[in-house]
Order: structure tokens, then sequence, then C-alpha cells
């Protein structure tokens, strides 16, 4: 079954560093760059993302991200720089089309955000097991019912979709088309919708008994199989970024009142 | 005081206006083996969910009587807090799979960490019950990849590993071949020499009346029977409450051997020293239909999911009218095998032949005139408000007229005795009715080959003799039937050739007199002989006897 979640173990340092530390690195990448306001914090956190993600070993399987982000980038730059309210000096020109320096400023700015958010956000879903991460809240105090909703969507949707394959397949062998044209899948529709929800209705009130029945509503705190092996980077790691943090800040609040 | 103890326990669903427990009343001492028996409907299940407390805390209803377990009330006792004592296991392992880990492993400790047992015995638990269930090598895998079978093992274990008191298994075996569902049954008695007292819901009787120390036999919320094996069995004539006495209860009765005390042999090691020397055996004939001309033929198949893991390899096949059964290991390939013959799924070498017509080009949808396919579960196909208008969907997509499909319809519906339901909603029939309907849907679309995969799933003996009786008259039609099959007595009682398989390959193919007689065989593809043939092995018969009807036509009591 194909599973929903990005994450794979490849053995890196990456995936053995404690989710929160790289929830960290991720407050860290949004919030320097915002307090130092310079497009050459920019360039060296983006520098720093692709860094990790090479070490990792994941920087091949961001480029999907990236491409897709690609569209949003290159949009903000036309947009920007044509039509910015700030627009004044030209910088160069396609044709009849001309470009503003102040607007493609402002985009370079913008992108320079996304990219960065984008790319330490990979360095987090590429190498953090979802499970991983909502056991750990957990035992920090996130409720249990929450942190199964937000786990069993991982392996739940995968599995509606294979029932869904299996509906799809029964209904075939009753001689029903379901590709093509538009109007034999529009036939198809209520064939397949109504078993996958007939089916899902049943499956949960079946896996909330399951649920029952293994102690998940029982009020006494609960216990972990997993007790994660910190990496020893983990905490000088936190603390460094999070110093880093109130420091760009505390700089900021400087500018401010000086 | 009894560990369990049920008075006068009466129990009617929100919706139903029929009492589905009507007055049982019965004690279950502890470290016991008690097994439950009964048609579909009886209330073998509805009876467990009221000692795991799920009747009436979670089904509501009306309730009446008394359950305690270990002198908890089982009404009001949170379900929850119950289950440290009661551990319940049912027939679907799809559902019974928490969602809330990716493998097995985590699966298996969920209930544990629900209950905040320590880690170290946490894992101590997990890597015991894993070793037990033949589970250790999967324990990285996603649960939700897992065989049917697999899964049944995974949520046996993930109950096994909070040792509960009490472990209520509702028919958890139906979906394991032969030699796992004994390792399931050898499990649980041990579990039970350990002192967990073990209820079982089996419609395999022969397993249920070696392991139970005692068993309830019900029929509409009643207790009609209760006793030993050898006791309920000699007293009462099961057959008359849907279910079928074990093989060698009923030699034992047709031939009058009993045992000193005038009850019936149960086991076949009781039977032997009672029959052997008393019994001679003329020799078998078996008149199998001779072979035909190839209606389908499946030439040097392989098929893998994943590149470089092949789930078939090489597989030549050529199927005439004869009614063939497809058995074999949990993950041998047996589904695979029918999906590819019908067109859902496309090999990744070799070629499929209909009639001599090459169906590389051909979609499921319109392979379906002349190829049908049974899925195991009715829910995923069943979407009209109709049972009738259900059963016609299948005739019309593939181009009958109106009034042509109704009649084909109305002759598929009569020949699994649904002709009754026409106008009621299929949700509102039992899951084993569901099946039928699902069955005859496709049966009415008149294809030349049928293929059933598991069609005696959640079926009681009554199913079970229809669905010989479907098979007889299909068969009798001059269709092809096909069927994936873990039931070896329906094996040896309906089918003229066995395609044994294993890891992806066929290991053995010939009429079932010969493949059952092939010890080899067996093991490999991890089956059982039928218990019939078993015993008359036994008692030294030369041949490979297949029906108790059989046995009794060939034995000769002196």
């Amino acid at each position: 079954m194909k599973s929903i979640s990005l994450y794979r173990d490849n053995g890196t340092w990456l995936c053995s560093v404690h989710p929160f530390t790289k929830l960290m690195y991720i407050t860290f990448a949004i919030l320097v760059p915002l307090f130092i306001h310079s497009l050459w914090a920019y360039a060296a956190l983006i520098i720093l993302d692709i860094a990790i993600l090479i070490s990792g070993k994941i920087l091949k399987r961001s480029r999907p991200l990236i491409i897709f982000s690609l569209t949003i980038i290159v949009t903000i730059f036309i947009i920007k720089g044509l039509f910015d309210e700030n627009n004044v000096s030209k910088l160069f020109s396609i044709g009849p089309i001309i470009f503003y320096k102040e607007g493609l400023m402002k985009a370079l700015r913008t992108d320079a955000v996304i990219i960065n958010m984008l790319l330490s956000f990979a360095a987090f879903v590429l190498t953090t097991r979802p499970s991983d991460l909502t056991e750990e809240l957990e035992k920090h105090g996130l409720p249990p019912r929450l942190c199964y909703v937000i786990t069993s969507v991982f392996n739940i949707i995968p599995q509606m979709m294979g029932t869904v394959n299996t509906i799809m397949d029964a209904q075939k062998s009753r001689g029903m088309e379901t590709e093509g044209k538009l109007s034999v899948r529009i036939k198809a529709f209520i064939p397949l919708i109504t078993p996958v929800v007939s089916s899902s209705l049943i499956n949960t009130r079946e896996r909330a008994i399951a649920l029952e029945v293994r102690g998940f509503g029982s009020r006494s705190k609960r216990s972990f199989v997993h007790s994660w092996k910190k990496h020893r980077g983990d905490k000088a790691i936190t603390i460094m970024l999070f110093a880093a943090i109130i420091l760009s800040a505390l700089w900021r609040i400087f500018i401010w009142l000086s | 005081m009894a560990f369990i103890e049920i008075e006068n326990l009466r129990y009617r669903y929100p919706s139903s206006e029929h009492f589905a427990l009507d007055g049982i009343s019965l004690q279950i001492e502890k470290g016991s083996f008690l097994g439950i028996i009964g048609r579909n409907g009886a209330g073998k299940s509805t009876l467990a969910s009221a000692i795991a407390g799920l009747v009436p805390q979670f089904y509501k209803g009306a309730y009446g009587g008394r359950v305690l377990v270990d002198s908890l009330d089982a009404s009001r006792t949170p379900v929850s807090t119950l289950s440290s004592k009661v551990g319940l296991v049912f027939q679907n392992p799809f559902n019974q799979l928490s969602g809330a880990a990716d493998n097995v492993y985590d699966e298996i400790c969920f209930g544990m960490q629900n209950f905040a047992i320590d880690r170290d015995e946490m894992i101590r638990r997990a890597d015991q019950v894993l070793s037990l269930m033949g589970m250790t090598e999967y324990k990285d895998r996603n649960p939700f990849d897992l065989s049917g079978g697999q899964m049944q093992r995974v949520a046996l274990s993930s109950v096994l590993v909070m040792e509960p008191d009490v472990i209520i298994l509702d028919e958890p075996t139906s979906q394991l071949d032969p030699q796992g569902s004994e390792e399931v049954f050898q499990a649980v008695d041990k579990l039970r020499e350990r002192g967990i007292t073990v209820i079982m819901i089996e419609q395999k009787i022969d397993k249920i009346a070696k392991y139970s120390d005692h068993i309830l036999l019900l029929e509409n919320g009643k207790t009609i029977g209760y006793g030993t094996p050898e006791e309920l069995f000699a007293n009462y004539d099961t057959t008359r409450y849907g279910v079928l006495p074990p093989a060698v209860v009923q030699i034992a009765d047709a031939l009058s051997f009993r045992k000193s005390n005038e009850t019936l042999p149960v086991l076949e090691q009781d039977a032997i020293p009672l029959m052997s020397e008393h019994i001679i055996f003329t020799e078998a004939r078996h008149t199998r239909e001779e072979a035909t001309d190839a209606i389908m033929r499946a030439e040097n198949l392989s098929f893998h999911y994943n590149e470089g893991k092949d789930v078939l390899s090489s597989i030549s096949l050529s199927f005439d009218s004869r009614p063939t059964a497809i058995i074999g290991q949990n993950g041998a390939g047996k589904t695979t095998l029918a999906k590819l013959l019908k067109g859902l799924l496309k090999p990744s070498e070799g070629r499929i032949f209909f009639k001599d017509i090459d169906t590389k080009n051909r979609t499921a949808a319109s392979i379906a005139p002349d190829i049908g396919y049974v899925f195991q579960n009715p829910d995923d196909q069943i979407f009209k408000p109709k049972v009738l208008d259900e059963v016609m969907f299948g005739p019309l997509n593939i181009g009958m007229g109106e009034a042509k499909a109704k009649e084909q319809a109305m002759k598929a519906l009569e020949m699994v005795r649904l002709e009754t339901t026409l106008e009621r909603n299929p949700y509102d029939l039992d899951l084993h009715e569901r099946k039928m309907v699902a069955l005859a849907s496709v049966i009415a679309m008149s294809p030349s080959v049928i293929i059933f995969d598991e069609p005696t799933i959640a079926q009681d003996d009554d199913g079970k003799q229809m669905m010989r009786d479907v098979i007889a008259e299909l068969a009798k039609e001059g269709k092809l039937v096909i069927s994936i099959l873990h039931d070896m007595d329906l094996v040896a009682s309906s089918f003229d050739r066995v395609i044994a398989m294993a890891h992806g390959t066929v290991i053995d193919d010939g009429a079932p007199e010969e493949v059952f007689s092939h010890s080899e065989t067996l093991k490999r593809a991890g089956l059982e002989e039928p218990h019939v043939s078993s015993l008359a092995r036994k008692l030294g018969s030369n041949d490979t006897i297949l029906t108790v009807a059989e046995f009794l036509s060939l034995a000769r009591k002196v």
C-alpha cells in the first residue's frame, strides 16, 4: 500500500534527530531572517537548508516540492515586477512589457521567505515519522485522542484508497466500465461511492469497538514502547537555535528603539 | 463462584423485534475452554459482546439479566476497564487494526500502552507473542499491507499481549489456511494451560470438539445444549440446529460405535481404538468427470507488484470444465492468480487465453459476460436499495434487456434461496445473506467461468451446503467454477480438480484424492488432509477417502 507520509528512513543523521529539534529549526529558519530583515540572511539560511538536505541525502526527494513551488515563485515575480504599487525604476523590458526594480526586489524577498520555509519544512517531513512526532507530542501533554486522529489519518486514508480500488474491481467484474468518456465516469459514480460510504461507516463502527476493547478509552496515563534515543546534538542544537531566535529578536527591538 | 456468571440474560438490538439472547444462564470456570456453536444468527457473537460489555454499553437496546466477570457487572463496568480482564478478537481482522501504528510491532503494543504497562515488560511480551504467532519476521511491516491471515495473527497477538484473564475469539481462524488455524488453536490452548479462560465461537467443528472442555449450542438466542463435547454430540442432534457434528462423530454414530460410557467418540485418537479391527474397507472408485477441451489457458504467467519481487512466477495452467479448487497458504498468490484470470490485473509476463483468444486487450468490464468474479466482501459491491435491482445490475451492464435481466436475476436468486427477499434492502440482510446476494449478482450474468474467492467465510453448515449445491448446479450447466478455498472438506466434497500453490508457484495439480494423498504437498502448502481422510488412513484404508458419505459406503463393520 502506498503510504501518504513522505517519511522514509534512509539511515542518515537527520532521521535520528528528535522531531522537536527539527521543529525548532523550522521556527529558527522562519523567524531569524524575518527579524534580521536582510536578503543576505535569507540567502544564508537557504544555503544552510540546502546543506542540511544534502547531508541528510534528501535533496533529490525535495525536488518535487521545489518544482511544485516554482509556479508560485514565478507568478510572484511577474505580478510584483509588473504591477507593484511602488514600481518606479525600470529594470528591463521584454518587448512592450516593463519590469520594475522595486517590485522585483519585493518579489525576491517574498520568494526567499517561501523557499526558505519550504526547504526547512522538507528537512522535517521527509525525515520524521508521523507517529514519532505525535508520540513525542503526547509525551509532552497533547491529548491521546488528538494524537490518534493525526496518526490514524496517515494510516487509514491509504487503507480507504485500497478499499476504493477493491470496490472499483468488484463493479468492473459486473461489467461496469469506469474509464473512458466523461458520461461513462459519471454513470460509474453512484455504484462506486455508495459502497465506499457504507463500508467506511461499518468500518468506523467496528474500529471504534476495536479501540475500546484495547483500552483506548482507559483514563490512566499511557506508557510508551519507544523511548527516543537522543541524538547527541539534540539539546545543544535546540539551545543554540533558540538563542539565535532570541538574539535576532532583541536585535530587531534594539533597531526599533534606536 | 465461577469466574464468569451469566444469569437469565436477555437482550434485544435497538432496531429488532426479536430477542438476540433469550434467557441464557451459564457459569464459566477460570482456565476452561468453552466452545460456542450454532447456525448464523443464533446469538453467538451477541453473547460474546455481552461478556465483553459491548452489549449493552456500545450497542444499546433492551437488556435484562446479569453478566458478572470476576464479580464486575459487564453491563456497567466501562468497556475500556473491562478490557483489562476480557480480550476480544473478532472475525474481520481488517477493522481490528487500530490505525494508530504503521508497523506490526507498534500495533501489538498499542493496547499495552493504553494500560500503561512498563516498557521492558511490553517489549518482553511483544517479542514473546510475535514468536508464538510466527510473526517476528513481519514486525516492521505495515499491518495494512499484510494478507488477511497475517492480519488476523496480528489482531490475535495484540489481544494476547494484554494477558487478559478471559479471551473471547469470534471465528478467529476463518481467514487462515488450515495449518495457520491449527497453530492458532494450539497457541490458544497454551494460554488455557496458563490459566486463561478461553471462549471461542467457531464453525470448524472438528477443531472446537478437539480443544473445548465444554460446548454451548445456541439457537434463536436460547441454550439448546451444554456439556463436554462427548456429552453434547451424544445427546443432541446438532444437525437440526445447523451444525454438522465432527466427521468422527458422524461415522461412529452411523456405524454404532459407542464408548463404554455410551457417549460417542469425538476425537480421532478415541475413535481409532474403538474402530480398528472392526472396520474393513472395500476399494474406492472415484468417478471423476473427464477432462474436456480447455476453456481458459494461462501460459508462463508471472506477476509482480514491485519490480524484482515476483508474486507469481512462470505459471502455466489449462482449465477445462471440471470444478477446480485453488488451495494453499495465506500469501501463496491464489487471489493474484484469480485476479489475473479475470483481467483485473495484467500479467507482467505471459499470456491468458479465454477460448483461445488472448485477453490482453480486454478490460475487466468487457470480460464480465465471459468470466465472473465473486469478491470476498459483499459490502464492496452492494449499492442498490433493493435486492432484485442489485442482482440485475450486472446483467443490465453487459447489455441484456430489462426482461431478460430480470429473468436471469430471479433464476440466480432462486439458486441461492433468496427469492423471497426481492424487495428488501440488501443492507437489512445478514452478512451471510449479503454474500449470497453478491454471488447471485455474478451468476445472473451467466458467464462461462465463475471465480469464487473464499466463498465459505462467515457461512455456517447450511450456507456451506448451499455453496455445494450452487457449485454442482453451475457445473451441471457446463460452467467452469474456479474457487479459492481454505475449507478442505468443501474441496473434498465439491471439486474434481485441485491446484495447490505455494510461494507463487503451482506445486501440485490433480484430483482431490491424489493431491490429499501427497503429504509433501500438504506440508508445503500449509494444508491439512480432510478429517475423514485422516481417520480412514489410520484405520487401514489404502485409498484417500474424501467425505463421510464415501467412508460409510466403503466401510463395513465386522
